[in-house]
Order: C-alpha cells, then sequence, then structure tokens
C-alpha cells in the first residue's frame, strides 16, 4: 500500500526515523548486547573462537535426545494449546452465553498463567501422581506422570491462555456480519466456520502458535519438576550444565541451539500469514449483527471441553487453596491461618517488591509492545522483518540463559545494573513483550489501511490518527499484551533466579524457595496471595480501559 | 496533544527506563550508612539463615542482606559476578561446590580466628572455606508403607534392591544435586567403582524418578506417593518435624557425608565485616545455635555437644571422603551415571 519514492514513509512521517532509533537503541542494549556478550563466553576460549563447548554436549547421546525431546514437546503443546485456547476464545466470543459464564470461563484461564509452575506442577502430581488423588476417585489406571504426559499436560494447561487471549482479540474484531452473510447465502453454519471464520482467524492462530511453540522451548521449570530422568528437554539440560556442573560455557552453548526451531517457526508463520489479507474492520460495516455460532452438536461439545478443563483447572488451584490453610498437607487436616502469617511477616517485601516490578514494567512495555507491532506492520522500512524478529528472540531462549546473559553483561562494562531493579524490569519488557507485539501484529492484519489513510488525507497527524483511529480499534489486542506482561512480571521464574539481590528479591523466587525447602504450605500461601493481587490488577486493567474506551467489548 | 509526535512516545519509553534506573541505581554505590551490613549469599534455607544471621546482627550490630540459592546456582552467580562481586560472604552449603570455587578462584583465603578447635578434615588446607556443619547421607522411608508392606526400615545399601521397592524409590539426580554425588560416593568407598555401577544398574529398576533437587523426593515420600529414597540427613529431618510418619535409617556398610562450608568472597565489597562475620560464625557459640532453632546440621566444632538423638553418629559408620579428588571425579562419575544407569 505504501509506496517509496517522493511519498516514503521517513518523508510523510519525520517521527519514524527517531522513534526507530530508539527502539533499536533500546533492543540494542537490552537484547542483543547481553546475547553477544554471553556468545563470546560460550564460543570464545581465550579469545579464539571454538565450537568445541557446543560439540562436546551434543557428542553425549543424553543431549541431542534431549533436542528431538524439546523439539517434540514444543510442537505437541502449540498444537493442544493453540487448540484449546481456539476453543475458549470461540466460546466467549461466538456462543451465546450469560456474561456470568463467559466471565468465569475467562477467570479460569487466567489462573494457570498466574501461579509459578512449581506449585501447579506439584498440585499436578498430587492429583495425577503415584497415589494420586484424582487416579484414586476416579478409579483410573496408575499411569506415570513423570515424563512426557505429565509436561506435555503441565504445559498445554499452562499456556493456552496465551492462546486464547491473543485469540480472543481476533476472534472479537472478526465482525459476525461477514459469518451473516455466508449464512444468507445459504452455507451452513459449519461450512461459514471453517470457510469464513477460521480463515480470517489465520493471523492469531499463527501468532498464537508462534508464541506458544517458543514458551514451551524455552520452558524449564514445568520439565524440572515433571519431566524426570525420562524426558529430558534442552533447557533444563542447559540450567542442569551450569548449576549442576559448574559449565557455564556448555550450558549457554547448549541453549543456543534452542534459537534454530524457533527462527524456523517465526519464517514459517510469516509464510502462513504471508502477504494475503485479513482485513475484516473497514469503515464500510454498518451495525454488527449478533454473533450465531454454531449448530448444537458442536456448541454441546465445545462447552464439555471447556467444562472438563475449568473444572480441572479448578481443582487444582483448590488443591493450592487447601494445602495454604491445613496445618500440614497429608497428616493434619485442621485449619490454620499460620502459613499467611508467614508471609505477611517473613515475605511481606517481596510482595511489594514484585508489586513495584511488574508496575513499572507494564506500561512500559505496553507502550513499546504497541509501538514495534504497529510499526513492523504498518510502517515499510529497511530492517523491518529483522526488527521483529529481534523482539521475539529473549522469548525463544531459555530463560535462565538471559538470567545469566544479564549478569554477565550488567555487572561489569559499560552499564552496570546488577542488584538494581532496573535489570529486572528490563529483563521482564524485553522477555515477555513478545505476547504483546504479536497480539498486536495479528490485530493490526485484520484493520483496513484506508481508515487510517482516510484519517490522514483529512490532515490529522500520524500520531492523532493513532490515537484516534488505530489504538481504538487494537485496544483489545493492547490490554492483552498489558495483562500477560503483569502476569508475567508477578510469576517469571527461570531468568529472576540469577537476577534477584539482596535489595529486590521476588514473590516467584521466594515460592521456590518453599518448594525447595520442603514447605509446601507456605509456597501455597504465597501462590494464592499472588492469584489474590493479578485477579484484583487484571479487573483494574480492564476496567481502566473500560473508562477510557467505552466501546472498548464491542469492538 | 494536537502535534505530538510518535517520538515523544519514544521519549517516554526511554524516560522512564531511565527513571527505573535511578530508583534502583544507587544500590551499586554502598551509601556510606551501609557500612554497617554486609551482603550474604546463602545456600541454606531461609529460615536456618535468618537465624543465623539474626545472632550475628545481635552479636556484632552488623546487619545482613542475604538472597538464598540452591549451591550451584549461588556458585553460577559467584563466577559470574567475579569482575564486580555483589555480595562478601557465600555461607553454608556443600564443600565440593567450594572446590569447584576455588578452581575457578573466586575466594579469598582466610583462616577465621576461631577456627583452630575445627578439625582439618573439614577445612581447606588452603583456608579458601572453613566447615562449620556435617550432614550425613541416610534412607528415609514411608513408614506406613512399609507397614504395609510388612518390611523393615532398609539397614544395608542391598536392601535398597527389594523388588517390593519396584518404582518406588525418588532420589536426587547425578546431575543436579550434591546428594546423589554423595550417595555414589558411598558407595565407591566400600566396593569397586565398576561394582558401584552394577549396584546402580540394580537399583534403578526401583526408582521411579530422580529429581532435580536433593530434597525433592522428600514430600512425595512423605505423603505417600514414593515408599522412600537415599537423602541428606537433614532433609529428612525437616520431614520429620512437620509430623510426617517417616523412618530414617542407616546402612550398615556405612555413609558418605557433606560439610557445610564458607568462605570469602574474593573483590568483596567489605572484606574487614566479611571477616568479621567469619570469625563469628567459627565460634562453639555460633554452632550451638543449631539445636535451639532445630537446624538439624551436626556441628563440626567438637566443643559443641548434641543432645537430640537423631543427631547422635556415635553408630554410624562414616566415609571420609576427599573433596578435591572427589571434585575432579565428579564429570566422569555422573557421564558414567547418565551412559550407564539412566541409559
Amino acid at each position: 500500500m505504501m509506496k517509496a519514492g517522493s511519498n516514503s514513509p521517513l518523508k510523510r512521517d519525520p517521527a519514524l526515523l527517531p522513534a526507530l532509533l530508539v527502539i533499536w537503541a533500546a533492543m540494542g542494549v537490552f537484547i542483543l548486547y547481553p546475547l553477544v556478550r554471553l556468545l563470546l563466553v560460550a564460543f570464545f576460549d581465550d579469545g579464539q573462537f571454538t565450537f568445541s563447548h557446543i560439540i562436546h554436549t551434543f557428542s553425549n547421546w543424553y543431549d541431542r535426545q534431549a533436542l528431538y525431546n524439546s523439539l517434540f514437546l514444543a510442537v505437541t503443546v502449540s498444537l493442544a494449546g493453540v487448540c484449546l485456547g481456539f476453543i475458549y476464545a470461540y466460546a466467549v466470543t461466538r456462543l451465546a452465553l450469560p456474561r456470568a459464564v463467559k466471565w468465569l470461563l475467562g477467570a479460569i484461564t487466567v489462573l494457570p498463567l498466574i501461579s509459578p509452575p512449581f506449585t501447579s506442577s506439584i498440585a499436578m502430581t498430587l492429583a495425577l501422581g503415584p497415589n494420586g488423588m484424582l487416579i484414586k476417585w476416579l478409579g483410573l489406571p496408575n499411569f506415570s506422570i513423570y515424563g512426557f504426559w505429565g509436561t506435555w499436560l503441565s504445559e498445554v494447561l499452562t499456556l493456552f491462555p496465551v492462546a486464547f487471549l491473543t485469540l480472543n482479540g481476533v476472534l472479537q474484531a472478526i465482525d459476525p456480519n461477514l459469518e451473516d452473510a455466508a449464512l444468507s447465502l445459504g452455507e451452513t453454519k459449519w461450512r461459514t466456520f471453517l470457510r469464513i471464520t477460521c480463515p480470517l482467524a489465520v493471523p492469531g492462530i499463527a501468532n498464537a502458535f508462534l508464541l506458544l511453540f517458543a514458551s514451551s522451548l524455552a520452558d524449564f521449570a514445568t520439565p524440572l519438576i515433571l519431566a524426570g530422568h525420562s524426558f529430558p528437554v534442552l533447557p533444563t539440560q542447559a540450567y542442569l550444565q551450569i548449576t549442576g556442573l559448574h559449565d557455564l560455557k556448555g550450558g549457554a552453548a547448549l541453549s543456543f541451539v534452542l534459537l534454530l526451531p524457533a527462527l524456523g517457526i517465526y519464517l514459517l508463520q510469516r509464510y502462513w500469514v504471508g502477504n494475503r489479507s485479513y482485513v475484516t474492520i473497514t469503515g464500510k460495516a454498518g451495525a454488527r449483527t449478533k454473533a450465531r455460532g454454531l449448530d448444537t452438536c458442536a456448541t454441546v461439545l465445545i462447552l464439555t471441553i471447556c467444562l472438563l478443563t475449568a473444572s480441572f483447572i479448578l481443582f487444582l488451584y483448590s488443591i493450592i487453596f487447601v494445602g495454604s490453610v491445613v496445618k500440614v498437607w497429608g497428616v493434619n487436616y485442621g485449619l490454620t491461618l499460620d502459613h499467611y502469617n508467614y508471609v505477611f511477616t517473613r515475605g511481606f517485601k517481596a510482595i511489594t517488591d514484585t508489586l513495584l516490578i511488574a508496575l513499572t514494567a507494564m506500561p512500559i512495555g505496553a507502550l513499546l509492545g504497541v509501538m514495534i507491532g504497529y510499526l513492523t506492520t504498518r510502517k515499510e522500512f529497511v530492517g523491518n522483518r529483522l526488527l521483529e524478529f529481534v523482539a521475539l528472540l529473549n522469548y525463544a531462549l531459555p530463560g535462565t540463559v538471559i538470567g545469566i546473559a544479564y549478569i554477565v553483561a550488567f555487572n561489569s562494562g559499560p552499564i552496570v545494573l546488577t542488584g538494581t531493579m532496573m535489570i529486572i524490569v528490563s529483563a521482564y519488557v524485553f522477555r515477555y513483550d513478545a505476547t504483546g507485539i504479536r497480539s498486536t501484529i495479528a490485530s493490526l492484519k485484520q484493520i483496513d489501511q484506508s481508515l487510517e489513510e482516510a484519517s490522514l488525507s483529512l490532515g490529522e497527524s500520524a500520531f492523532n490518527t493513532f490515537r484516534k483511529v488505530t489504538l481504538p480499534l487494537i485496544i483489545p489486542a493492547v490490554s492483552a499484551g498489558m495483562k500477560f506482561l503483569f502476569i508475567r512480571a508477578m510469576t517469571a521464574i527461570s531468568a529472576t533466579i540469577f537476577l534477584v539481590s539482596v535489595r529486590w528479591t521476588l514473590l516467584t523466587t521466594r515460592i521456590l524457595e518453599c518448594m525447595t525447602e520442603l514447605q509446601f504450605a507456605q509456597a501455597s500461601a504465597f501462590s494464592v496471595i499472588l492469584i489474590l493481587i493479578v485477579f484484583t490488577a487484571s479487573g483494574l486493567i480492564t476496567l481502566c480501559f473500560r473508562l477510557a474506551y467505552p466501546r472498548y467489548d464491542r469492538i | 496533544m494536537k502535534r505530538v509526535p510518535i517520538l515523544l512516545l519514544a521519549l517516554l519509553v526511554i524516560a522512564s527506563l531511565l527513571l527505573t534506573a535511578c530508583g534502583g541505581g544507587g544500590a551499586t554505590q554502598p551509601a556510606a550508612k551501609s557500612n554497617e551490613a554486609i551482603n550474604i549469599y546463602t545456600i541454606w534455607p531461609e529460615k536456618y539463615s535468618s537465624a543465623i544471621f539474626a545472632a550475628f546482627t545481635k552479636d556484632t550490630g552488623v546487619k545482613v542482606n542475604f538472597v538464598r540459592f540452591s549451591s550451584g546456582e549461588a556458585l553460577a552467580r559467584i563466577v559470574a559476578e567475579k569482575d564486580n562481586p555483589q555480595v562478601d560472604v557465600l555461607f553454608g552449603g556443600p564443600a565440593d561446590t567450594f572446590a569447584a570455587g576455588v578452581e575457578k578462584s573466586v575466594f579469598e583465603p582466610y583462616s577465621p580466628k576461631s577456627a583452630d578447635k575445627i578439625p582439618s578434615k573439614f577445612k581447606d588446607a588452603n583456608n579458601n572455606w572453613v566447615g562449620v556443619a556435617v550432614n550425613p547421607i541416610c534412607f528415609m522411608f514411608n513408614a506406613k508403607t512399609l507397614k504395609e508392606k510388612n518390611i523393615t526400615a532398609p539397614t544395608s545399601w542391598d536392601d535398597l534392591l527389594n523388588p517390593a521397592f519396584k518404582s518406588g524409590l525418588q532420589m536426587a539426580d547425578a546431575r543436579t544435586s550434591g546428594t546423589a554425588i554423595s550417595r555414589i560416593l558411598s558407595l565407591t568407598s566400600f566396593m569397586s567403582e565398576d561394582a558401584a555401577y552394577d549396584y546402580q544398574k540394580k537399583l534403578h529398576q526401583n526408582v521411579q524418578m530422580y529429581t532435580k533437587s536433593g530434597a525433592g523426593g522428600a514430600l512425595p515420600i512423605a505423603t505417600g506417593q514414593a515408599i522412600g529414597g537415599v537423602f541428606f540427613l537433614v532433609d529428612t529431618l525437616e520431614i520429620k518435624q512437620q509430623g510426617h510418619d517417616v523412618v530414617i535409617s542407616y546402612p550398615k556398610e556405612g555413609v558418605a557425608y557433606a560439610v557445610e562450608a564458607m568462605a570469602l568472597i574474593k573483590g568483596a565489597k567489605q572484606p574487614a565485616l566479611a571477616k568479621k562475620f567469619l570469625d563469628w560464625a567459627s565460634t562453639a557459640d555460633m554452632q550451638k545455635l543449631y539445636e535451639a532453632n532445630k537446624i538439624n546440621f551436626i556441628p563440626t566444632n567438637p566443643d559443641v555437644k548434641v543432645t537430640d538423638p537423631a543427631l547422635d553418629m556415635s553408630k554410624v559408620k562414616m566415609f571420609e571422603v576427599d573433596i578435591v579428588k572427589a571434585g575432579k571425579d565428579r564429570q566422569r562419575l555422573v557421564d558414567r551415571w547418565i551412559n550407564q544407569v539412566v541409559k
């Protein structure tokens, strides 16, 4: 649409160049520089370039197995997670459900995102592990939860909400008028779904798939508890190499291997989404009609799936809740508030620190996410795609490695940040902004550029066009990105293990600590508090957006 | 707002980043007042550490800021922060972690004033670290499950091979955990390395899962998800003190033990205060805090008497382990474990 030449975007929009410079500077400092410093550590010995560390680790069958397992896990988790996320998003946006049920479905999907994987993995072993409660109650045959199945199930549950958040915005944006048109032309409901709704949701599906693939590939906490020795994966292996065998070089080298599949999936999703048009929001639509949904049979199926997963999630979290209020799980089920007392005395600093960091990271991340998403889809400039990919780098690497890279880079040299709040904030912003960027990109693909062009030709400035025309249309994506960043800032664990300091401690590291110190009850109490904070914050974010954009829900 | 360019948004991002930098930026420059405080990475659980550090503050007036890590994480951080150390002391954690730190030259040798009483087998020959406690390997089993199966608590390494325990044991993974290394060193102390690996291959049949952390299997055993396993004494006593019905036993052949150590960080910002801490932590008075605070370690100082029968090791056979040699053998033992036992 935008052609180079006399009408080049740089001339039309004089703010583009400075904005790009600022973004590249920020990404240079917080994404590229730490990775380069770590690459030097991993691939150089006494100034000599070497592949020896990576060759040494991959000469080991166990590490090769870990690579295959990681890929297999990432593919199966993202397939299942995107399906489940789509089903949930479809139920919320297309089925005629009471508002309360929709709200409840949305709220339940947030649960697995909130609690750090450690607590939910432990709850899962208590439910489905050897002698697990669910296994006993339902009379299921004893299967081994440790290994592929446990890790897969746990990751699907933790990650499908990411797909839900992305797809929810996208499905909301598809005008039901289009579906109505197909129906009135004599298509069946099912064919309308397959030929209208699904294809239009492709940008959302592709971006959700990319996000899930990258996070599963980089996840180390779930396999740490559930994969056991029979199902090694790369991020866990890298962590073990660093902490167990004191081999930083080998661990870092191992992690960089993960960038290849991430790049592959990124290119695949670009190819899939391609340059086809997914525009569904134009200036021409009349009043929106009510969504019609699918036929009864499919509706029942969708609702059953939602109900089953929702009850399983609720069951897991009730284990955590009960664990936090009983004296000793498995021994003494007398009620007590002692564990909360511990949380509010010994753990209070961790709570306030975490909140402060999350509240700082959220607005910065939201601004940056919208800017990068907007610039890469709407403006054409050199290095457009590169910018999009670099913004994804930190998301695709194991958090442990990002944490180590940040210490290596920011502990000495030109920029010293260790021990500060900023090192944690920037780690979160540049690692978890990927979600905000991806959902912004997915939403923008649906909006007809002629809307913005109309505004521009009427003499509005680029910024005012963005603020008055574009922003209101992508608000669901922005709010999803902000919520996700806040939640991740409250719950991320892998990167922060190496970034917390005597001055800044975090809730999740305290939870992990309680788990390793065998304090299941205290860990559960911390998790419950965390869940309450995130729910409150998430509600407040929605409220703010509703006040600022009254049509928020209907866009 | 009419002509606010997108540049302003960009500036806002940078400004807010800088603002956070200033907000926490002061942290790298210790203020004059913080001379009263030292920074410590501790490997002992938070509740043990805070009891010890609170006593130190009470005795000396010096405040302690600390973060708790697993031993591998703590060492990884200290090595990564070598050019600009963030803490003055590394406290707690098995001596083999400290030996690995010596290899990476992150410690400053120092012999604490009151460390003469501590036997030399609990200290580094070059004063790089001092041992403050001993932590032996032991067996822990779920009492109820043992009763149901009508088996008495195992008292020999061979007892762990009982087919009744098939897929019922949880213990630590050799690649991550010092507990697992001590388990292997226990075996190689009384049999040849080849025999020890043959034994482990048989033991593997009974293992449900190897956990990443040494204590990882303790809760599953306490809640009856697994039957038993091999642990450090400190973790099993913690479970027992919480009220879980578990039995702790020792093999008659003997067990290896870990020495829990502490060291001064090379390039520490406050070496004088750090030395003050190491002096204080080597005294018998410090080790007397263990029992009062339910810190389930065995003191290294012979002047400190324990009354808790669970910590009485007079009837347990303990192997002396050469920590430096064990550190050198470690990679080979782990590789062999992966290739022969897990495969």
